[in-house]
């Protein structure tokens, strides 16, 4: 079953990315790309060449293989809903923090080497980003271990449930908030970062792969679709009923659509944050996460 | 348990954080505004017998944080022509962090208070949590404007001190107190007019004409 | 009899609405002053049947005087008398020359007597969050008398002065809270906080107590000019009109200090002790006689001068109120004294700045010779503050001296002497200049009745005082400070 679950999350994660793009559209009054642009596109980045800088090392084109890899480890550590994630044990969700932290830490070394100014700011201003978000990460984990005494983020998502909601509101409402501002942060969307951007100073995330091409780019842009799945799937698990009764899957996977059409709804109605001001969003998770986490041993 | 008293304190918390991290000011005024309400609902639930004076008390207070107040202070922000942003001395990001340490700091104080026979500890921690972000607010602020905020988040927070601990203020007291800082708002108001008269700004730093 | 009690509050609400009805500018001074010398007869009966009258409720029990509040009350209508006679002459110019027109006259007279009303209000409340609430109102009401002359400067010292007083006397509720929290585990017998009724209570927890007054004394000593929160006073007093300045400095501040001295009764009484009250006395007494030393010295100012000088004078009576029942005395006594002394000086300085266009020391010289009368008191303002033998102040820092040797206080004694004879010498050096030198302006011949009536009333009291004490009035400061010890 689980295996089942892995091969699911692989093939469809770049349908979210497309279910958000496609209701940004829709919202804006388009009508927006097929269903199965991201797919389209990736068979055509894995068509065409690569091209190298004269100036760079090995370590660009070692990069997008390495993010990739990580990335797909942590999809072996996540629950799908109902179906329990392949790998769980105690604290198996900082092993899951430092995948993504290794798969960015490659990312920017990645984009350091390339030589170009533009990708080093955007590395110094990704790695300063997750420096704060990483601590909001954890604090809505630890949170959330409290809340349910479950060790593992499989346990953890699976015996949440309407108790824990009723008897905890405030604390879970607060970690909800936080783990999607986090969600926004890792993911560079807006009001963090802007995909869709075309101007480099203000970019932090796409600044970085600028000069990568081919089969390279396609393996970055399935890893973005990933990790987009990957973390709308914890989050979307908060509020599914517990257990493992398989039945749950549909409505877990439409729950997941639900957040993609959140995040499209977040980017259409606001703008992109000044970066200045982009530390401040991040601190407020890591505060409403805290809070949370301080409220639960209060009681 | 999921009470209402309990979503009240939780309201309190989120707008002490707001305050703190916001730029707007406007945004702010709204933001004490529903402080003040909740903070009037506060006696309502659960802490003394209800009575028609509490009720009152809190009606009172209820229209005058959260209706009188606002209406006076955004006004203000409209005559005056202020600029918008609130400016402080001590950045967000800071004052975030120093609000959550001071709220786990006040939790803290608060359990080992001597109140035998008192069960409002967390109440209390919180009211000292407000004044305090009350304070924070009043110095770390550059515009006139959002001392008076702070000010009144420091009022809210003895009034919750006052719901906790002390019940046996008598109700003239009571009013005394709400016509007290009523008056004071009304008065810092008018300062912050003539302020913006005389030096065609309300930034406090730049008040440095007396000195030695 | 205590209907008299009532009569004190209703006088200056009279005052205020009466003051609606009037048109000339001159006549809103003359309501002022009619108010308060109404208001002084009614002391006056008191004072007569006073062996028999004092202490004395009303109201259910929510007004009450006795010996305590009696003297501080008695102070307040001598401030406010002065000020009223000497707002005449002050004004008399202005008027004329329209600077002040008729609105501003009213606006400046209703706040007069509403700052009268609560500082009344506050004397004769007995329950601490009447008092309180008195207090927090005063702050509200006299901060536009501070800029009924809209310049920059004074709307300055006013916002300083209206934040930082409302934040600290919001500190002071705070110790109002926890003097009612520190009842709750035996609450038998108070019902509505009157003084009264907490005095005779039993049963309070200590630590909450000592706490409750840690916030009282931070709280309304901002108000009463305690360093280190004195910040606001020396902006205030600058740029406040002369009458104005004298009543801050000669009532206002010590209307604070009585409501510190209520609640250290209170917890003296409760832990039968007063050396915990003592200690915190005796520390901001001092902060507050020392650290204004060095601004008196280099000070470029006349009013911030006086006002530096009356936070040293509120430090000496704050020290004296920790040195045991015989500093209470002293203290009580160096209230009156002071606040005679620093009226003085400030009509003077007020009048001087008038005639001189600026209260810069540097500007203002020569003035016995050129404006006798002002110069005359502003020596005599100047040399009772310093203390010097024949006027009052000697005789209650002498007081002072003796009870600080009786209790033992050594380290306390000397560093109260190094302090006020630092004082003593910056002073000197400051006034024989403005007194003495070179005059810089036309000599002025002419001063109006009202002007040398409060000049002449106060030097003489201040003489007298400085040589006799009567007994009658040395018992009742007897009883004042035994009140103010709290502990029978």
């Amino acid at each position: 079953m689980s295996f089942i679950a892995l091969i699911l999350s692989l093939a469809l994660a770049p349908l979210l990315l497309s279910i958000i793009n496609r209701s940004k559209a829709v919202i804006a009054g388009r009508r927006g790309a097929p269903l199965l642009q991201p797919y389209f596109n990736l068979t055509r980045l894995l068509q065409k060449g690569v091209v190298y800088s004269d100036v760079s090392s090995g370590l660009v084109q070692l990069s997008p293989v390495v993010n990739l890899a990580v990335l797909c480890c942590c999809v072996v550590l996540v629950p799908l809903g109902p179906i329990p994630a392949i790998l769980h044990f105690s604290g198996d969700f900082i092993l899951l923090a430092y995948l993504m932290g290794m798969g960015r830490f490659i990312t920017m070394l990645g984009a350091l080497d390339t030589g170009s100014s533009f990708e080093g700011m955007g590395a110094s201003r990704e790695a300063f980003f997750a420096a704060l978000a990483e601590p909001a990460f954890f604090l809505t984990m630890a949170g959330l271990a409290r809340i349910t005494g479950a060790q593992s983020l499989n346990d953890i998502l699976q015996t949440i449930n309407s108790e824990h909601w009723l008897h905890a509101t405030p604390s879970l409402l607060l970690i909800a908030v936080a783990f999607f501002l986090v969600f926004l942060a890792e993911n560079a969307r807006i009001p963090i970062d802007d995909p869709t951007t075309h101007l480099e100073l203000t970019m932090i995330h796409e600044v970085m792969i600028l000069d990568h091409s081919g089969p390279d780019l396609a393996m970055i842009e399935y890893g973005v679709a990933l990790k987009i799945w990957l973390l709308a799937a914890i989050f979307a698990a908060l509020f599914v009923p517990p257990g493992t009764n398989v039945l749950w899957l549909p409505l877990f996977l439409l729950l997941m659509v639900a957040i993609g059409m959140l995040v499209a709804m977040v980017e259409s109605s606001m703008a992109r944050l000044r970066l200045i001001r982009v530390p401040q969003l991040l601190i407020s998770a890591g505060v409403f996460a805290g809070l949370a986490l301080f409220l639960e041993f209060v009681q | 348990m999921l009470t209402l008293m309990s979503l009240l304190l939780f309201m309190l918390v989120l707008t002490n954080l707001t305050l703190l991290g916001s730029s707007r000011l406007a945004f702010c005024i709204r933001t004490v505004a529903v402080q003040g309400v909740v903070l009037g609902l506060v006696p309502l639930f659960g802490l003394q017998p209800f009575t028609l004076q509490h009720g009152l008390l809190s009606l009172c207070a209820i229209i005058l944080k959260g209706g009188i107040f606002p209406w006076l202070l955004l006004r203000g922000l409209r005559v005056a022509r202020v600029k918008r942003e609130v400016e402080p001395f001590i950045g967000f990001n800071v004052s975030l962090s120093i609000g959550f340490f001071t709220l786990i700091g006040s939790v803290i104080f608060a359990s080992r208070l001597p109140l035998t026979g008192n069960n409002n500890t967390l109440i209390i921690a919180l009211a000292i949590f407000t004044m305090l972000t009350g304070l924070l607010l009043l110095v770390s602020r550059r515009k006139a404007l959002s001392m008076v905020l702070g000010y009144l988040v420091l009022e809210n927070g003895i009034y919750c001190l006052g719901t906790a601990v002390a019940d046996h203020i008598p109700m003239v007291v009571e009013f005394g107190v709400l016509l007290d800082v009523w008056v004071a708002v009304f008065g810092m108001g008018i300062a912050m007019y003539q302020i913006n008269r005389e030096f065609d700004h309300t930034d406090v730093d730049r008040l440095t004409e007396l000195r030695g | 009899m205590s209907s008299l009690l009532i009569l004190f509050l209703l006088i200056p609400l009279a005052g205020i609405a009466l003051a609606s009805r009037l048109r000339r500018g001159k006549h809103f001074f003359l309501l002022s002053l009619a108010m308060v010398l109404l208001d002084d007869l009614c002391l006056l009966v008191g004072v007569l049947k006073l062996p028999t009258s004092l202490p004395m409720k009303t109201a259910d029990g929510w007004l009450y005087l006795d010996a305590l509040s009696g003297w501080h009350l008695l102070v307040m209508l001598l401030v406010y008398t002065a000020g009223s006679v000497f707002a005449l002459d002050y004004f008399h110019n202005d008027l004329a020359g329209g600077r002040l027109n008729r609105a501003t006259a009213r606006r400046y007279n209703q706040l007069w007597l509403g700052s009268l009303w609560t500082m009344t209000l506050t004397l004769l409340a007995n329950n601490i969050g009447l008092m309180w609430v008195g207090m927090e109102a005063t702050t509200l009401v006299t901060a536009f008398l501070i800029s009924i002359y809209a310049t920059p400067a004074a709307i300055e010292a006013m916002w300083k002065y209206l934040i930082i007083c409302s934040v600290g006397i919001a500190f002071a509720f705070i110790g109002v809270l926890l003097v009612t929290a520190s009842l709750q585990a035996d609450a038998s017998g108070v019902h509505q906080l009157f003084f009264t009724e907490l005095i005779k209570a039993t049963g309070y927890n200590h630590m909450l107590l000592k706490a409750a007054f840690l916030f009282s004394l931070v709280g309304f000593g901002t108000k009463a000019g305690l360093a280190p929160t004195h910040t606001w006073l020396p902006d205030a007093h600058s740029q406040a009109p002369g009458p104005v300045s004298a009543m801050f400095s000669g009532f206002m501040l010590n209307a604070a200090l009585y409501c510190i001295m209520r609640h250290a009764a209170l917890v003296n009484h409760a832990l039968a002790s007063d050396q915990f009250t003592s200690r915190l006395f005796v520390l901001f007494g001092l902060l507050s006689i020392t650290i204004p030393a060095a601004f008196i010295l280099y000070q470029r100012d006349l009013k911030r001068l006086l006002a530096y000088s009356s936070i040293e004078h509120l430090g000496i009576i704050t020290l004296g109120l920790g040195l045991g029942p015989a500093g209470c005395f002293a203290s009580l006594l160096h209230t009156l004294n002071h606040s005679m002394a620093k009226s003085l000086s400030f009509f003077a300085a007020g009048r001087l700045g008038q005639i001189h266009g600026t209260h810069k020391i540097q500007q203002i010289r020569g003035a016995l010779h050129s404006t006798p009368l002002w110069g005359v008191a502003l020596a005599g303002g100047l040399f009772a503050l310093i203390g010097t033998a024949p006027f009052s102040i000697f005789i209650s820092e002498y007081f002072m001296v003796k009870a600080a040797i009786g209790r033992g206080a050594t380290v306390a004694l000397i560093i109260f002497l190094l302090g006020i004879s630092v004082i003593f010498v910056a002073l000197l050096k400051q006034m024989i200049p403005m007194l003495w030198g070179e005059g810089n302006i036309e000599r002025q011949e002419s001063s109006s009745w009202s002007g040398i009536m409060v000049v002449v009333a106060l030097l003489t009291l201040l003489l007298f005082f400085g040589i006799y004490l009567p007994l009658p009035m040395h018992n009742f400061l007897n009883r004042a400070a035994a009140l103010a010890g709290g502990l029978q």
